[in-house]
């Protein structure tokens, strides 16, 4: 599926294609969670912990019961037994016996309205018996502390990987350098709070209107909280106001009030405030990251040792496969590497949980390569975009743990980032001396397309429908979340029929109605939902060829279609039939059926996951990314201007160029924002900070004009050679910066998010350092 | 939020009885603090008395010999806009065409923000640099207090039950000069870390007369009057400037929250004054042309 086989007046394949559903979201009529309103509707609100370890001693409701408007209080202990989570199952719906982070659910109030059940929220009274508590992962994981989790010691899990020879080869090597790395958390920072709308049928059934980008592992996952057989459980995405990772199967506002649900007799919503989403939200976890690198004398990265700790936080969720990301894949960038030695741990504290947010454990780990290979770089004299160039993994190669590079465009990345900005004479400019000084730096990544690691399986399956009037509905079990999924399947389903981009609608899943789909997730839409859209287009094609031939007594290789025909060619060229007529003929004819394809694609990728050597090509493509910031530091406020940045992405061909470019550039401005602006602000597990003016995102006026150019490295996977384009960019930009501020002041930031009082401090040691060696001279 | 009455007085005698007979109610200008302390239910008022029908708190007038009058009512941006103000207190404009963002400057007022006693607001050390005065009144009269008398703590005014901020005033005064520096912590916040007001008179490169205010930063705006004493009367040079920002950081109090701890505050208000004053007289040797 390497090319587009059929080159036609009507495709939008290539050309910068406006969102289908970007018309309805600017005139305010797409329809959020929020919005939806049903008759006898009840809300709820949920009471959280005010401690981060603490044992439950007693819940006095009675007063809250007593509100008239209120419906239902309900605690813990009402909740089913059986424990939910992503693979350690630790938790109930609402926290019972004791709670493990501060805004962890402990009491639901169902209500008339909204006001009526804070007000119930208010009246609720819980003793707790505070427990010791533990925040650090250093200390979490030194034997005998305090669990959270009961014989855990407190790990949640643990990465080993080894490969090569790793001592020997540090033993080789022109240049050894080991240093250490902090991250932060960030928050994914959607429009819309989470918001969900559930309701029961009379024949028992649950139905779930939701924020989500995962549609079917919201039905998985509630159902089995709830403890109901799957097909009685419905989940319905709703427009989605963003997701960044955060509104996969992790948050606990729809499972909390699809369980509501199930326990008053009338339709229920529960809408997150920012302070809720805050707390309740699963954040990306922070890592302290070791890194040993070894490299010969030209600059190739030779053997690599890593040591990972992640902060968890109260519950595993998607944290563990975070860390599994941060632990490997962006050894996978560098073509020499053999040698590696891998440890990550994951361990609990008491901090709220973390888990997938944008990159999924990407930006941590290109944080702190990127930072040490631009030390090396230094340290060998060598030009960092030279060193990474030399290193960069070409089409064709297979990676250390066994990636299979169908295509990489990261060398072109790099050229083109490099022209983009200007390095080479930005580089070579005296250093400036005054107050403000300007610095610039490079990162670079890689993330896949696709993750095998469910079931076995990474498929993904689209319907493809055509109506008696000709037109196209495509159904899929992925979620469109603001990304442009749903545009990109119109454009290859009306690209294969050759038929206008209007013509082509795509549905919401629907669980009840859409094909199974693990949804949109390890950006792996486009590149899996893609190939089943065209699979079934090209099946519909096929049928319409077919129905046509017989109909027009012209036989199929002397026919083609356009523009929602099928006509002949020769030897009568006025011939033709439109796709309505055919539609209809498909039915109406002894036999006949509505013309309804279902296909599906499953790459060639394999289970690494579930190895314990983790090794093998996990993704049917990976996409690559590079970037260069250029800042100024202030060196007296410590203040950090990002005055440049180029962002280039090699996602293979870009199907929608117009969404790449808005993926790409607000993937830059969020890892701007990671490692300028935004920090969750915790004191003793207690976030301090839950709201948009103390957690300050990054506004227009805080990220200077993003320049970003697609690299199309054509990956022989793809649909018409399409990688995914959506999280790749976030990686690289906190390492650009970090290695711009050294550039530039001459002060290496290790720590995230770098802020003004570390620059200050950093220019500061620096300078006793000076004044220390003048001194002693 | 909760539910509450909604009433609309049309003058200030008829607001004030109303706040009297209604001791939990709340008075409401633009809204913008109001509305988010109600949702938080941070406050829970019976009553929202709102301002907007009082056309006694609004406009902006001049005279020779009182000066400028600003009624409580004026949005942000329309003292940002007002030709009065730009020729009379053009630093009062500028700040307020800077000061937060255009949703708030086209929704908030001056009233609003003065009354909030939020510490991390940019026009009461404006005002106070300019000496403002600002009128209270209520259906028993009216008070007539400086920036300082009226900012008592930390959210705290010296507002008395049923009264209200009607106006502004700033007196005609013989600065011919001056500057309100907005100091935010990084590029993305939304608030000042701190703030730093002059207002001067300049006689050639010297300095005749100053008022130096530092707010943002501390409980209420706080005068500098050790480093207008070192100021006044001497030659601007970029030692001056240096001197007088270290004597003015000593001055203050700074406040430690997360948006910045007090050692921090206290450099960044040091900066921020050196800085300021260097612009206003470009001493040869500062450090913005100078190679540090
Ligand atoms: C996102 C954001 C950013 C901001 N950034 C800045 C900034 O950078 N710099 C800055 O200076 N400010 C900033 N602010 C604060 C803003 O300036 C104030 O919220 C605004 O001026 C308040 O005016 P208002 O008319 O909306 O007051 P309201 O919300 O209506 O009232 C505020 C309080 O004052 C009382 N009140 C109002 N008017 C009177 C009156 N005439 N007499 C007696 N009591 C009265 C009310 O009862 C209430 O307690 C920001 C606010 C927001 C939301």
């Amino acid at each position: 599926m390497n090319k587009p086989e059929i080159s036609n007046a009507f495709t939008t394949v290539g050309r910068e294609t406006p969102q289908i559903n970007a018309i309805e979201k600017v005139l305010g009529k797409a329809v959020y969670s929020a919005d939806m309103k049903m008759a006898g509707m009840l809300h709820a609100k949920v009471l959280r912990s005010p401690h981060a370890h603490a044992r439950i001693v007693g819940v006095h409701t009675e007063e809250a019961r007593a509100l008239p408007g209120v419906h239902a209080v309900l605690t813990g202990d009402d909740t089913p037994t059986r424990m939910t989570g992503i693979h350690h199952k630790q938790h109930r719906i609402l926290a019972a016996g004791k709670v493990r982070f501060i805004g962890e659910e402990v009491v639901a109030v169902v209500a008339e309205d909204e006001e009526t059940a804070r007000d119930a929220i208010d009246l609720i009274r819980v003793d707790y018996e505070p427990l010791p508590e533990v925040f650090d992962t250093g200390e979490a994981l030194r034997a005998g502390t305090i669990e959270v989790h009961d014989g855990s010691g407190n790990l949640a899990c643990e990465y080993n990987v080894v490969r090569g020879d790793v001592d020997a080869a540090f033993a080789q090597a022109a240049l050894v350098h080991e240093d250490s790395y902090e991250t932060h958390s960030q928050y994914a920072g959607y429009m819309e709070p989470m918001a969900t709308l559930a309701w029961r049928t009379s024949d028992g059934r649950l139905h779930i209107l939701t924020s989500t980008q995962t549609a079917f592992l919201q039905r998985m996952r509630i159902a089995d909280a709830v403890e109901m057989p799957v097909s009685k459980v419905r989940v319905i995405q709703a427009t989605v106001g963003g997701g960044f990772g955060g509104k996969t199967a992790e948050e606990c506002n729809s499972l909390i009030c699809a369980w509501l649900a199930t326990r008053v007799d009338r339709p229920v919503k529960f809408v997150n405030s920012r302070l809720d989403d805050f707390q309740g939200c699963r954040s990306s976890p922070p890592e302290k990251i070791w890194i040993k690198m070894g490299v010969d004398k030209d600059g190739i990265i030779i053997a690599k040792e890593v040591k990972i700790v992640a902060d968890c936080g109260a519950y595993e969720g998607l944290a563990g496969h975070v860390l599994q990301v941060s632990t490997v894949r962006s050894d996978n960038m560098h073509r020499y590497l053999k040698n590696v030695r891998l440890n990550g741990k994951l361990a609990y504290t008491n901090n709220p949980p973390h888990g997938a947010l944008r990159g999924f454990g990407g930006p941590q780990a290109a944080f702190a390569l990127n930072s040490h290979i631009a030390v090396m770089a230094e340290k060998l004299g060598l030009d960092v975009v030279e060193m990474l160039k030399r290193n960069a993994i070409k089409s064709g190669d297979t990676s250390v743990h066994g990636f299979q590079i169908g295509s990489s465009g990261l060398s072109e990345c790099l050229d083109q980032v490099s022209d983009g900005i200007g390095w080479d004479s930005k580089k070579t400019r005296p250093k400036d001396i005054g107050v403000k000084r300007r610095g610039i730096g490079f990162g670079t990544a890689i993330h896949v397309s696709g993750n095998r690691e469910m079931g076995n399986w990474d498929g993904s399956t689209v319907i493809a429908k055509m109506a008696p009037d000709g037109r196209v509905t495509l159904m899929t079990g992925e979620c469109d979340m603001g990304q442009g999924a749903f545009t990109m399947l119109a454009q290859c389903c009306a690209h294969e029929l050759n038929i206008p981009l209007s013509q082509v609608t795509v549905l919401p899943t629907d669980t009840d109605m859409s094909p199974y789909g693990h949804g949109s997730i390890a950006s792996r839409v486009t590149i899996l939902a893609g190939n089943a859209a065209i699979k079934a287009a090209r099946e519909v094609r096929e049928r319409l060829l077919t129905l046509a031939s017989e109909k027009l007594g012209v036989p199929k290789e002397d026919l083609d279609m356009a523009n929602g025909e099928v006509f002949a060619k020769s030897p009568a060229p006025n011939q033709k039939i439109p796709f309505g007529d055919l539609a209809r003929l498909h039915i109406y004819r002894a036999g006949g059926e509505a013309l309804q394809v279902t296909a599906t694609y499953d790459p060639p990728t394999f289970l690494a996951m579930a190895t314990p050597e983790q090794y093998g090509n996990v993704a049917p493509g990976y996409s690559f990314a590079a970037q260069a910031a250029e800042v100024e530091v202030d060196t007296e406020t410590g203040q950090v201007r990002v005055l440049e940045t180029f962002v280039s992405d090699d996602c293979g061909k870009a199907l929608n160029p117009l969404a790449v470019h808005g993926q790409t550039c607000g993937a830059a401005v969020m890892g701007i924002g990671w490692a300028l602006y935004e920090q969750m602000r915790y004191e003793d597990g207690r976030l301090l900070n839950g709201n948009f003016a103390d957690y300050t995102m990054p506004t227009a006026d805080s990220v200077p004009y993003i320049q970003s150019g697609i690299v199309e490295s054509m990956e022989p996977n793809g649909p018409y050679g399409a990688k995914g384009a959506s999280e790749t960019a976030i990686v690289p930009g906190a390492a650009a910066i970090a290695n711009a501020v050294y550039d530039a002041i001459g002060v290496r930031i290790k720590t995230l998010p770098i802020t003004p009082e570390k620059i200050l401090a950093g220019l500061r040691a620096k300078q006793a350092a000076q004044d220390a060696s003048g001194a002693s001279r | 939020m909760k539910d509450f009455d909604y009433l609309e007085p049309a003058s200030i005698a008829e607001a004030s009885e109303m706040m009297l007979a209604h001791p939990g109610g709340s008075v409401m200008a633009g809204g913008t603090a109001l509305m988010l302390a109600l949702r938080q239910r941070m406050v829970t008022p019976s009553h929202v008395i709102s301002l907007r029908r009082i056309r006694d708190l609004r406009g902006i007038t001049h005279t020779p010999a009182e000066g400028l009058r600003i009624g409580a009512l004026a949005l942000h941006a329309e003292v940002a806009r007002s030709p009065l103000v730009r020729q009379h207190a053009p630093m009062l404009a500028d700040m307020a065409s800077r000061l937060a963002n255009p949703q708030v400057r086209n929704q908030g007022t001056i009233g609003g923000n003065l009354c909030y006693g939020d510490p991390a607001t940019d026009p009461p050390s404006c005002l106070l640099a300019l000496n403002a005065d600002v009128v209270l009144r209520s259906a028993r009269g009216t008070r007539v207090l400086k920036v300082d008398q009226f900012a008592t703590d930390y959210f705290a005014t010296a507002l008395e039950p049923g009264e209200i901020v009607s106006e502004i005033r700033i007196p005609p005064s013989a600065f011919d000069a001056g500057y309100h520096a907005r100091f935010l912590r990084t590029a993305a916040e939304h608030r000042p870390l701190v703030n730093f007001a002059v207002s001067l008179r300049k006689q050639g490169d010297a300095c005749e007369d100053v008022r130096m205010v530092i707010g943002a930063s501390t409980r209420v705006p706080t005068r500098l009057r050790k480093a207008e004493d070192w100021m006044k009367g001497k030659t601007v040079t970029a030692r001056l400037a240096a001197e007088v920002a270290d004597l003015g950081a000593s001055e203050i109090e700074p406040i430690s929250d997360i948006r910045g701890d007090g050692s921090f505050r206290r450099d960044m208000a040091r900066t921020a004054c050196r800085r300021t004053i260097e612009d206003l007289f470009n001493p040869a040797g500062s450090a913005a042309t100078s190679a540090a």
